[in-house]
């Protein structure tokens, strides 16, 4: 649960495995400071544990990931599962980049809300950032009602 | 029903051109007054080359129409590279998966998922042969879209088809520096062990496969992954720059190398900013080879272009629109004078290009060949005022640039940031603009269509993927473990010692170690970990 409700919103940023294309999520963490948002940007190249290990230590808010090879559902998946298993249910979860269309529904199923793919607007992520803040003062978790 | 008028007629959103350069309404003879046709331009096919590298261009050499492929293991790469061939494609070119290109092996525990999405996995010297089986890499031209491992892994099987490497066909782009900016990071990419390792295999290849091309720099990663087209110059130089130096260090002249290095370029959606890239990118390469490098051969001072047309330019919204853009950027490169063209499959943003996008794309450039008759006349926009000018301004800023770069060192301003910093700014100030509407890319922040459906993505089954992986477990199980570990010994050592790491490579990948055993022992002896992601570590104990 989250400790001060007036802080402000932290997510951590980065992406998983082999993935190489990082220009979006780089220039989506410069934006989302801009909006007040305080973003730790892990960079490429994370394990599942790497990151979840950061988001226990840096108290965030929301995880966010951005990929760019289809082979997203299992990666998602693993975090999902590492995040749960090191008691950060309440973390939300956010995955961007070549999302396609047709993964929202399994994504959803998994409790990862924040699908930001292609044309996707920076007020939709900031709107859903305040939205995963509020949830976890709340203490209510990701897959809560 | 109420249609905005906007939605249905055109109005001129910008005067400054796609990078950012402010354009005047018209030009003449004042914008180019300093321009010598003699010193600046020449002919094409005469220094400094600005306006092509052949006297006659496409009418005595045609560009190569070059068509990509590469999925799932390589038996899914193979019948991709037969449809190609079916379908017109001349050259073969061939990219990896994300994991190979990492020179990171499909067993991985990290990795799994990722294995065979968006290009071929190729571990090892084996699945190699699987790929080419039938196809002699000395008689055919396979232009493989890899930096780490390939060339090693070509010149292995090489050796084990009895061959002459000095007869080896085909080309790779050992841009190892270009790796780090693109997305490795110094994680995956450490970049003094990178530009050494590139320095190697040039060394290594201008000595013993004097017609394999080298495909360097890697001036289309740059791009993709944020730069204008002057930077790409820059950036691409100062690279090209320090390995040549290094080079000459080890006795390698210019002569002797640059007759094999082809550009490898893009060509984004501003067609006539991206044609002044071209010439101007000719001219600072004739220059730089004939006053620092005191080149003489013609053919190191005539540059040759690959071009790829731009992933980034592309939509995932309303995709048929690609195709528009693709077709206008193949224009550019040849408008450019380029030497090989792939046309971006109009699908490359949702998926793995489908047999029928890919056919497409051969498609567009039959139709700029024939029917719009792009390959008549050498540098049709040369003597062009407005064009003249761009060239002088885009040749310019690259310059400055350049001098900035190499004030700090090519390679310390990739460790220090200083480069990932531009393009970071780059990007960030591209989408500012396209949030505040004063950029309109069409389907994306304007005339975006209402309730489009999501576009269909090509799947492939994974089955042979899976078996690939099963198969690559049980062969590493089945090696001769002895000499696995004395030629992975030997190699360790080379690379302590700083020696030329590519004959130790081709022996241990002779010796059937896979590319991430063989990478992992070059990293291990430079001080870094054996595994990039610190996962696994070496099974193997190179001291006793």
């Amino acid at each position: 649960m989250r400790s001060d409700l007036a802080a402000p919103i932290r997510c951590l940023l980065g992406m998983l495995g082999a993935d190489v294309h990082s220009n979006g999520v780089r220039t989506l963490a410069r934006r989302l400071r801009d909006r007040g948002i305080e973003v730790i940007y892990v960079g490429e190249h994370n394990t599942v544990r790497g990151m979840v290990e950061s988001a226990a230590a840096e108290d965030v808010d929301v995880v966010g990931v951005s990929f760019w090879n289809p082979g997203y559902l299992a990666a998602t998946k693993a975090l999902v599962a590492e995040l749960d298993a090191a008691g950060l249910a309440d973390v939300m979860v956010m995955v961007g980049g070549l999302i396609h269309a047709d993964d929202v529904a399994e994504l959803s199923a998994l409790g990862v809300h924040g699908v930001f793919g292609p044309g996707s607007d920076v007020d939709e992520v900031v709107a859903f950032l305040a939205e995963a803040a509020g949830r976890r003062s709340d203490g209510r978790g990701r897959t809560s009602a | 029903m109420n249609v905005d008028p906007e939605d249905v007629s055109v109005r001129l959103s910008r005067t400054r051109t796609w990078s950012g350069m402010e354009t005047d309404a018209v030009y003449g003879p004042d914008d180019i007054a300093g321009l010598d046709h003699d010193r600046d331009l020449g002919r094409p096919g005469e220094y400094p080359f600005t306006r092509g590298s052949y006297p006659e261009m496409y009418r005595s050499r045609m560009w190569t129409l070059r068509n990509i492929v590469g999925y799932g293991a390589p038996e899914d790469t193979r019948d991709g590279i037969r449809r190609a061939l079916e379908a017109g494609s001349a050259g073969i070119n061939i990219v990896l998966d994300a994991i190979s290109q990492e020179a990171v092996d499909p067993d991985h525990p990290l990795v799994e998922a990722q294995v065979g999405q968006e290009g071929c996995s190729l571990p090892s010297l084996r699945d190699l042969e699987r790929l080419l089986d039938g196809i002699d890499v000395t008689a055919t031209d396979v232009a493989w879209h890899s930096t780490m491992m390939i060339y090693p892994m070509i010149a292995a099987l090489v050796r084990k088809q009895g061959r002459r490497l000095a007869d080896l066909q085909g080309s790779h782009m050992p841009d190892h520096l270009g790796l780090t900016l693109a997305g490795w990071g110094e994680a995956i990419m450490p970049p003094e062990l990178g530009h050494r390792t590139a320095v190697d295999c040039l060394e290594f290849s201008a000595r013993h496969s004097p017609r394999w091309a080298l495909g360097m720099p890697q001036g289309y990663d740059l791009r993709e992954r944020g730069c204008t087209p002057a930077a790409e110059i820059a950036i691409g130089m100062a690279i090209v720059n320090q390995t040549l130096a290094d080079l000459a260090a080890r006795g390698v002249s210019a002569d002797e190398v640059a007759p094999s290095l082809a550009w490898v370029s893009t060509a984004d959606i501003d067609l006539f900013e991206e044609v002044a890239k071209f010439r101007a990118l000719r001219r600072i390469w004739a220059r730089t080879l004939r006053h620092r490098f005191d080149a003489q051969s013609p053919r190191s001072l005539q540059l040759r272009i690959a071009c790829h047309t731009s992933g980034r330019s592309l939509a995932y919204q309303q995709p048929l629109n690609n195709l528009t853009r693709a077709a206008i950027e193949t224009l550019a490169a040849l408008l450019g004078g380029v030497q090989a063209v792939e046309t971006c499959t109009y699908d490359e943003p949702i998926c793995i290009p489908s047999h029928e996008a890919r056919e497409l794309a051969i498609r567009t450039q039959q139709i700029l060949a024939h029917e719009v008759g792009a390959a008549r006349t050498a540098d049709p926009l040369g003597g062009s005022w407005y064009v003249e000018s761009l060239t002088n301004r885009v040749e310019r800023d690259a310059l400055d640039l350049l001098a900035t770069i190499e004030e700090i060192g090519v390679v310390k301003a990739v460790q220090d940031g200083t480069i990932e910093q531009l393009m970071d700014d780059y990007n960030l100030g591209l989408r500012r603009e396209l949030d505040t509407g004063e950029r309109i890319v069409v389907g994306v922040n304007r005339f975006v269509p209402e309730g489009a459906e999501p576009p269909t993505r090509f799947t492939f089954d994974r089955g042979r993927v899976e078996a690939h992986v099963r198969r690559f477990v049980e062969t590493k199980r089945a090696r001769d473990q002895q000499r696995l570990e004395a030629s992975l010994r030997d190699l360790y050592h080379a690379a302590r010692q700083r020696r030329n790491s590519h004959p130790a490579m081709i022996d241990a990948l002779l010796a059937d170690a896979t590319m991430g055993e063989v990478w992992g022992t070059v990293r291990l002896a430079n001080g870094y970990s054996y595994d990039p992601f610190g996962v696994i570590t070496s099974p193997f104990d190179h001291e006793s």
